[in-house]
């Protein structure tokens, strides 16, 4: 028996069908017929935030946490404009999101009429892929084949733009027919000849050759270590081998902080023994990343001495931004398998102990003893470290990425390829959606926390207790950071006024506290951890402290800032 | 390249020429021969392993059906026939 239905009811049964439970939006003129339909479909919670981006971002969050796809909504024009930094973030960091937008109807399109904009042309470099669905009778399938698309192969957001007379069209329902396309991840391995050098056998015994031979062997492992869940097989690789490991920052929590062959993070903000060590060694193993210029630093002085062996999902990554010797195309998981059985056991305890000498420890002091440090082991230690912890772009970012103690995979969450301010508390909504039994922290700077914290009224209307904690410096401070060292302290533009955040908290009824001691830490974070609803702590830190060591951009990794540049040179 | 003849797809190849910075000599787009299906041909002046992670970066679209990467013999050798 069939029904007659709109184009709204069947865009929401569409999400339904694919399994979606949460939708983060915002109504208007050209979404009008969705929201119509929506109540009728309880299996479908909407959550209205205050901004386009703040659902993006939300989305993008939500995806990450559960490796499910996010979805946002927003209507045409002013609302799809709003959702692009969220999914040129999500583009750059390979999450899941689909986003839907309304169109201005169909006769309308190409008139500049009201709140009309090319949101196709807008998001074509910054989505995998993208629809404006001229009929409603290929409605449903355009949203399952945009699921299948968002979450195979490397995974990236989806737009789907749909039209207000399409949404309001109605026509005969027949469930969903297969995607038209075939699936993108598949695709991607098999038009590939020459992804890798013979088959993915020989590539895999070619890498086992390299790491036998090798003696200052690391292992690099990225986001894809996270996105195909291959903790125990990196784990066991490491451990088979005594190959010690790098996380780089979208691969932190991908292997436990805490593990003897934890090295820490590469790059600008890495740690000198961390980026000596990549200096020095001879084989690298490169696992579900991209050699990103924050990674490597200057391409033509990182690791001359290593010859690496990079195994990723994408045919296209490899090569791009450092030569590899072997390149292995597929999924880490199954790869980092394979490598596993292929690799003879061995240790490294020579090369350990050469990397242990590179260790550099610093003092550094900071008013009230409140440093980034102490803050984040309150936040470890009120939280059991069983929390997901979320960060904006900034110092705070950095600070957190080096010295919190991340022990469970997937639990650091921030916008590292975009580096987009304003991430970290919507994204910490769609991270509490994903884990509702778990706690959430959003750590932002004062920047980038006044970016999106119209949130807080998110939370409260949907009761999502996201705790809040902000880094404030009174600066922006990394861009001053940068101002000090490469622009002669001249602090453009960079201090930044900040409104009372308890007495801002208390007027959307949330719980606020401040801290300026260290002393006050375990309390003040134990009781915001303990809130049952939404809490926010602000931290008035050192003004002008620094992220140390800092790797100059486009700098060589063998040449870290370690002191501000005034101690380097004696005064 | 062959690639669904849809505006779309077309506006997304020339997006990836463009945001990936490939120095194109010459461009001529063509019916393929089969309903659907558009030809895209571009010229650039690279070494092979350049030209190869163009060619990848085109394999990963959806609505690119092929790539063919062609030295100058090839297409010498195409252009006598």
């Amino acid at each position: 028996m069939s029904e007659m239905l709109s184009g709204a009811e069947i865009l929401c049964r569409a999400l339904v069908d694919a399994g979606v439970e949460v939708i983060f939006g915002y109504p208007g003129g050209a979404i009008m017929p969705f929201y119509h339909a929506l109540p009728d479909h309880p299996q479908l919670r909407h959550i209205l935030v205050r901004h386009e981006q703040a659902a993006a971002h939300a989305a993008d969050g939500y995806a990450r946490a559960s490796g499910r796809v996010g979805v946002c909504v927003a209507t045409s024009g002013p609302g799809a404009t709003n959702l692009v930094t969220g999914l040129a973030a999500a583009h750059m960091d390979n999450s899941p999101v689909v986003a839907i937008t309304g169109q201005v109807s169909r006769p309308m399109i190409g008139r500049d009429a009201f709140q009309e904009t090319d949101i196709i042309g807008i998001t074509l470099p910054i989505t995998k892929q993208n629809y404006q669905v001229q009929d409603v009778t290929e409605l449903a399938d355009v949203v399952a084949e945009a699921m299948a698309v968002a979450l195979e192969g490397r995974p990236g957001p989806v737009l789907i733009d749909v039209p207000k007379d399409v949404q309001n069209q109605k026509i005969e329902w027949h469930p969903p027919q297969k995607p038209r396309h075939p699936r993108a991840g598949a695709r991607g391995q098999s038009l590939t000849p020459g992804a890798s050098p013979g088959s993915l056998e020989d590539g895999v015994r070619a890498a086992a050759r390299l790491i036998k031979g090798a003696e200052r062997p690391l292992i690099m492992a990225g986001h894809g270590v996270i996105l195909a869940e291959a903790y125990a097989e990196v784990q066991a690789l490491a451990e088979k081998t005594g190959i010690p490991v790098i996380t780089t920052l979208l691969g932190i929590s991908g292997f436990p902080d805490g593990h003897a062959l934890h090295l820490g993070m590469p790059g600008m903000h890495g740690e000198v023994h961390v980026n000596r060590a990549i200096q020095h060694a001879d084989v690298i193993i490169g696992i579900g990343l991209r050699f990103d210029d924050r990674v490597t630093g200057n391409t033509a002085s990182f690791a001359p001495q290593a010859r690496i062996i990079h195994i990723e999902l994408d045919r296209a990554e490899i090569g791009k931004n450092v030569p590899v010797a072997v390149g292995i195309v597929g999924d880490a998981r199954d790869v980092t398998r394979r490598l596993v059985a292929a690799v003879e056991p061995r240790r490294c305890e020579r090369w350990l102990e050469h990397i242990r000498g590179f260790v550099r420890p610093r003092t550094e002091a900071f008013r009230g003893d409140l440093s980034p440090e102490t803050i984040l082991a309150s936040i470890y230690e009120a939280s059991h470290g069983e929390c997901t912890i979320v960060t904006d772009v900034g110092q705070h970012q950095m600070w957190v990425a080096k010295l919190y103690r991340y022990e469970r995979p997937n639990t650091h969450i921030t916008s590292g390829g975009l580096g987009a301010m304003g991430f970290a508390v919507p994204a910490a909504m769609g991270v509490h959606l994903a884990r509702p039994n778990g706690t959430v922290w959003a750590i932002s700077g004062d920047g980038g926390f006044q970016m999106n914290m119209a949130e807080m009224a998110t939370m409260v209307q949907e009761g999502l207790p996201v705790k809040m904690a902000v880094f404030n410096n009174g600066y922006l401070g990394m861009v001053r950071q940068w101002q000090q060292f490469f622009h002669e302290k001249r602090y453009s533009c960079t201090p930044i006024w900040s409104p009372d955040y308890v007495k801002l908290a208390a007027a959307y009824g949330i719980p606020g506290y401040r801290v300026k001691q260290a002393s006050e830490l375990a309390d003040v974070v134990g009781r915001a951890n303990a809130e049952a609803g939404p809490a926010l702590v602000e931290f008035v830190i050192e003004q002008e402290a620094n992220v140390y060591p800092m790797i100059p951009p486009g700098g060589s990794l063998s040449e870290p800032i370690e002191a501000e540049p005034a101690a380097a040179a004696g005064h | 390249m062959l690639l669904d003849d849809a505006l779309v797809t077309l506006n997304r190849a020339f997006g990836v020429l463009r945001r990936r910075n490939v120095p194109i000599e010459g461009l001529a787009l063509h019916p393929s021969g089969t309903a659907g299906v558009s030809r895209l041909t571009f010229v650039l002046k690279a070494d092979a392993a350049t030209a190869d992670r163009v060619a990848q970066q085109f394999h990963k679209m959806i609505g690119v059906r092929s790539v063919m990467v062609l030295a100058n013999e090839d297409s010498t050798t195409e252009a006598k026939r």
